[in-house]
């Protein structure tokens, strides 16, 4: 397995943001830069400290920036307190036998903090060479410019040796939970680090390579890949959209020129991989038949974060809401997922709102221009296509703005029932007709309808597809006799709006079902918009509580 | 990894005319299925739906279907000897073990009579494992009426009132179900449990009715029917909020129940 470059940069960074908390005291801009931080959840001790670091946040006043000034005086500098009542944050406390300053293991990090001709930086001249703050900062420093096993063995010697005992301290000296919360947070993430290290260290892992391809060597490149790969990417189909105009959705690319890389799909990446209609079997006579697929190949997906984070969702439901779907599973394992890089927000787009803009989950990621294609590869299968090609440094970046911004309500399930009940509702019985636009167009929705299909009128032979449905259909919830379940535009617009941005996260945690693709807006013939639809929800249920 | 939407072919044995619309198939089965469980049918080339398990033996279980559509249409031009596909077991089923030791009572109007069929049979079979047994069935009218022979066997261990909506016969009571709730001792009963099945609109009511007279929520068990394709969780048809009946139902506990909002 390959990390991404994004991956290594992201290490680094969140080094040198710990080194910041601990080197002195806390400022308000450190406290608003944390609170749009997004770190790993790998273990508890990262998911805990997160969790209680946002509590606090959360709840800080006006002076929580002199609270923590009190806070790191009284744990970090021992201010006020009787002798030993305080966590000093230097490995020579911890690992001389009298807890004393400048022992053996200071000795030591100043002769490797020598040894790549680094100083104590501008400003730190207070600090001890090691210095928690002082330590983390060089160990982030080695992540971009040392060697694995350098890293290694200083996380080992010379920061998990100690810090647990230190960790102790904090969390018994502590006055306020903020510097528990961001010491657990430390621990948690040097512990990940270790596996990552060892990973990396015994091979395991390696880092990812990239490379530039000039557009025309990309044929021949393409050509081998074919092979053993289908390839799908964002297609131009001219005059096949609404209203006589092009339609842009995945399709198999013959060239690097077919990838539509300007402008949003109409339609999502889905279709590639849970199609429009699917054949699940075949009748012959009294026998029933497996499909199989026509293609062996396996298939290579081109797609924009969105539609990769839209993935896993489609995942929830085909593989682990009751049984798994074999035909959803047999193409799912054949699927090798590579970015297709957003240069730009398009119009509607609200993915930062639903914290899907970054997709880190790739095998490979592209990002195309008029002259070249740069290519971070992650899955080492896929190393021998490019490995002619000039190796530059690039990883993918994403978008972090956008022009338009979802508010999602907070809902709680008490709140269902008044929810349903709202007029709010009403205002698309009028409008809606109930096309499944906003559905067909929608990368997460999975809904779909059996149906049986014969070949001819008197044949024996026929087959039972399956093909997609969507909840915004009139019949959608129709059973025999003409009953339906919900009888109106409006309720079925709350069916979608409150599966997309609260039920489907009820069920599976984690994460909202919409991915902030804004195809439904863009699609829809009645210029119904479902992010004012969400927003409007929000708004309404912020002013009834207020 | 199993196929879960291929059905395999059970050759039917015996089907049993209960009335113009609707009829019992008995169709050739080994395996275990538990008390309100259904089965994806299907006829290829006509379609698939959800039927419940209306009954079952050594060897056979039996499905009491209604004519009303293209699939159920299909179904009633099968013959003995014929083979019906089918997938399942599925959904889950009415908690019986809770049910042992006390008091039960049924009320079921029509085809819903079918799924707390086998239901009612294991307390006739089994009567040391139940207390008494009241059962309330409602039917349209007299050409209407399910299961005739079974509700005449039930009246020799349970207290049974069947009733006719609006017309009168010998054996029947007139009336809704829901005039008749009025007539169950549920005073009487140190602990017990109110099975309701039927029509959306009958169920609403008939739980209204019961919780009207005391009956606290948790003690009722109720039976959806929703439109389903799948059964299996996939489809999205069935699904209420973050319930998807296929899976967690269609059997639900009435404090659920109410709050599976549409
Ligand atoms: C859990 C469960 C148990 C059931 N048990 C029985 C039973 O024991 N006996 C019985 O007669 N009926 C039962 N039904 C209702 C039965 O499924 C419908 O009457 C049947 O689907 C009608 O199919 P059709 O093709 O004849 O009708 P059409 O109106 O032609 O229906 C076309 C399609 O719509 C869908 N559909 C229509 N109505 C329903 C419905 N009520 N539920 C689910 N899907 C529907 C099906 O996919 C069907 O193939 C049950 C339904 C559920 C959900
Ligand atoms: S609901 Fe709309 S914005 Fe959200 S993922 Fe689906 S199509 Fe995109
Ligand atoms: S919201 Fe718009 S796209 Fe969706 S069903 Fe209604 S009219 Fe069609
Ligand atoms: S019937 Fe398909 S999800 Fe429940």
């Amino acid at each position: 397995m390959m990390i991404s470059k994004a991956e290594f940069r992201g290490r680094a960074e969140l080094y040198r943001l710990l080194s910041r908390l601990y080197e002195r005291e806390a400022d308000q801009a450190l406290l608003d830069s944390l609170q749009s931080l997004s770190l790993p959840e790998d273990n508890d001790d990262l998911k805990q400290g997160a969790a209680a670091l946002r509590e606090y946040l959360a709840s800080a006043g006006p002076d929580a920036v002199e609270e923590l000034a009190v806070d790191y005086a009284a744990v970090f500098l021992a201010a006020g307190s009787a002798e030993g009542a305080a966590a000093l944050p230097c490995e020579s406390v911890y690992t001389s036998p009298r807890r004393i300053f400048m022992q053996e293991a200071w000795e030591q990090v100043c002769r490797l903090y020598a040894g790549k001709g680094l100083g104590k930086a501008e400003g730190r001249a207070d600090l001890m060479e090691d210095h928690l703050a002082l330590e983390l900062a060089f160990l982030g420093w080695l992540v971009e410019n040392g060697a694995v096993s350098e890293q290694k063995s200083f996380l080992e010697d010379h920061l998990l040796n100690w810090l647990p005992a230190f960790a102790a301290d904090v969390e018994k000296y502590g006055r306020t939970p903020f510097y528990k919360a961001v010491t657990r947070i430390a621990l948690g993430f040097l512990e990940l680090e270790r596996g990552l290290l060892e990973g990396l260290d015994s091979g395991e892992l390696s880092m990812a390579r990239s490379f530039s391809v000039r557009n025309d060597r990309f044929a021949p490149i393409l050509a081998r890949l074919r092979e053993k790969y289908r390839v799908f990417a964002p297609k131009r189909f001219p005059k096949r959209g609404l209203k006589g105009a092009d339609l842009i959705r995945y399709g198999e690319i013959d060239a690097l020129t077919d990838i539509v890389y300007k402008e949003k799909s109409h339609l999502s990446a889905k279709e590639v991989f849970y199609p429009v209609s699917q054949t699940l079997f075949r009748f012959t006579g009294e026998e029933c038949t497996q499909e199989e697929p026509a293609d062996e190949r396996e298939i290579i997906l081109l797609a924009r974060p969105c539609d990769l984070n839209a993935v896993r969702r489609l995942d929830a439901i085909f593989l682990r809401n009751g049984q798994p779907d074999l035909y959803y599973a047999r193409m799912r394992e054949r699927l090798h997922l590579f970015l297709l890089e957003c240069r730009e927000t398009f119009d509607n787009c609200f993915c930062v709102s639903m914290g899907s803009n970054i997709a880190l989950d790739y095998e490979a990621a592209v990002r195309i221009d008029d002259i070249c294609a740069l290519i971070e590869v992650k899955n080492e299968a896929f190393l021998p296509y490019f490995e002619d090609e000039v190796p530059i440094d690039f990883a993918p970046e994403f978008v972090s703005e956008n022009r338009r911004a979802a508010r999602i309500p907070d809902i709680r399930r008490e709140q269902l029932a008044e929810i349903t009940a709202l007029d709010y509702w009403k205002q698309f019985d009028d409008r809606c007709i109930g096309c499944g636009g906003c559905n067909t167009a929608c990368p997460t929705c999975s809904c779909f309808d059996t149906v049986d299909v014969i070949y001819h009128e008197t044949s024996r032979d026929g087959e039972r597809r399956r093909v997609w449905s969507g909840c915004m259909l009139e019949d959608f919830t129709r059973t025999a006799g003409g009953a339906l379940a919900r009888k109106t535009p409006g309720a079925n617009m709350r069916f979608k709006v409150l599966h997309k941005i609260f039920d489907f996260k009820l069920r599976f945690g984690e994460e909202h079902m919409c991915v902030g693709c804004g195809r439904c807006v863009d699609r829809c013939p009645k210029e119904i918009d479902y992010l004012d639809a969400v927003n409007g929800l929000s708004d309404l249920l912020a002013g009834k509580e207020g | 990894m199993e196929n879960i939407m291929l059905p395999s072919p059970h050759k039917i044995l015996s089907i049993v005319k209960e009335t113009r619309a609707e009829y019992t198939f008995r169709v050739a089965y080994e395996g275990e299925t538990k008390h309100g469980q259904f089965f994806q049918l299907s006829i290829p080339k006509v379609g698939e739906a959800p039927i419940s398990v209306s009954g079952k033996g050594e060897g056979y279980i039996e499905f009491t279907i209604r004519k009303i559509g293209r699939l159920t249409q299909g179904i009633f031009g099968l013959q003995p000897g014929d083979m019906l596909f089918m997938r399942g077991p599925y959904g889950n089923a009415f908690p019986i073990e809770r049910f042992k030791g006390k008091d039960l009572v049924v009320i079921c109007g029509g085809t819903g009579m079918a799924p707390v069929k086998t239901l009612l049979n294991h307390f006739y079979d089994h009567p040391e494992e139940g207390r008494s047994v009241h059962l309330i069935c409602g039917f349209k009218d007299i050409d209407c009426v399910l299961f005739t022979e079974e509700i005449e066997k039930f009246r020799g261990k349970f207290h049974v009132i069947p009733t006719l909506d609006n017309s009168s016969a010998p054996g029947f009571e007139t009336g809704m179900v829901t005039v008749h709730i009025g007539n169950i001792p549920f005073d009487q009963f140190e602990d017990y449990n109110v099975v309701i099945v039927g029509p959306p609109v009958m169920m609403r009511f008939a739980a209204l009715e019961c919780v009207k007279r005391g009956v606290p929520e948790e003690k009722i068990w109720v039976s959806f029917e929703r439109r389903m394709s799948c059964a299996v969780g996939k489809c999205g048809h069935c699904k209420i909020n973050e319930t998807y009946v296929c899976l967690e139902g269609p059997v639900f506990n009435y404090s659920r129940a109410k709050d599976l909002l549409d």
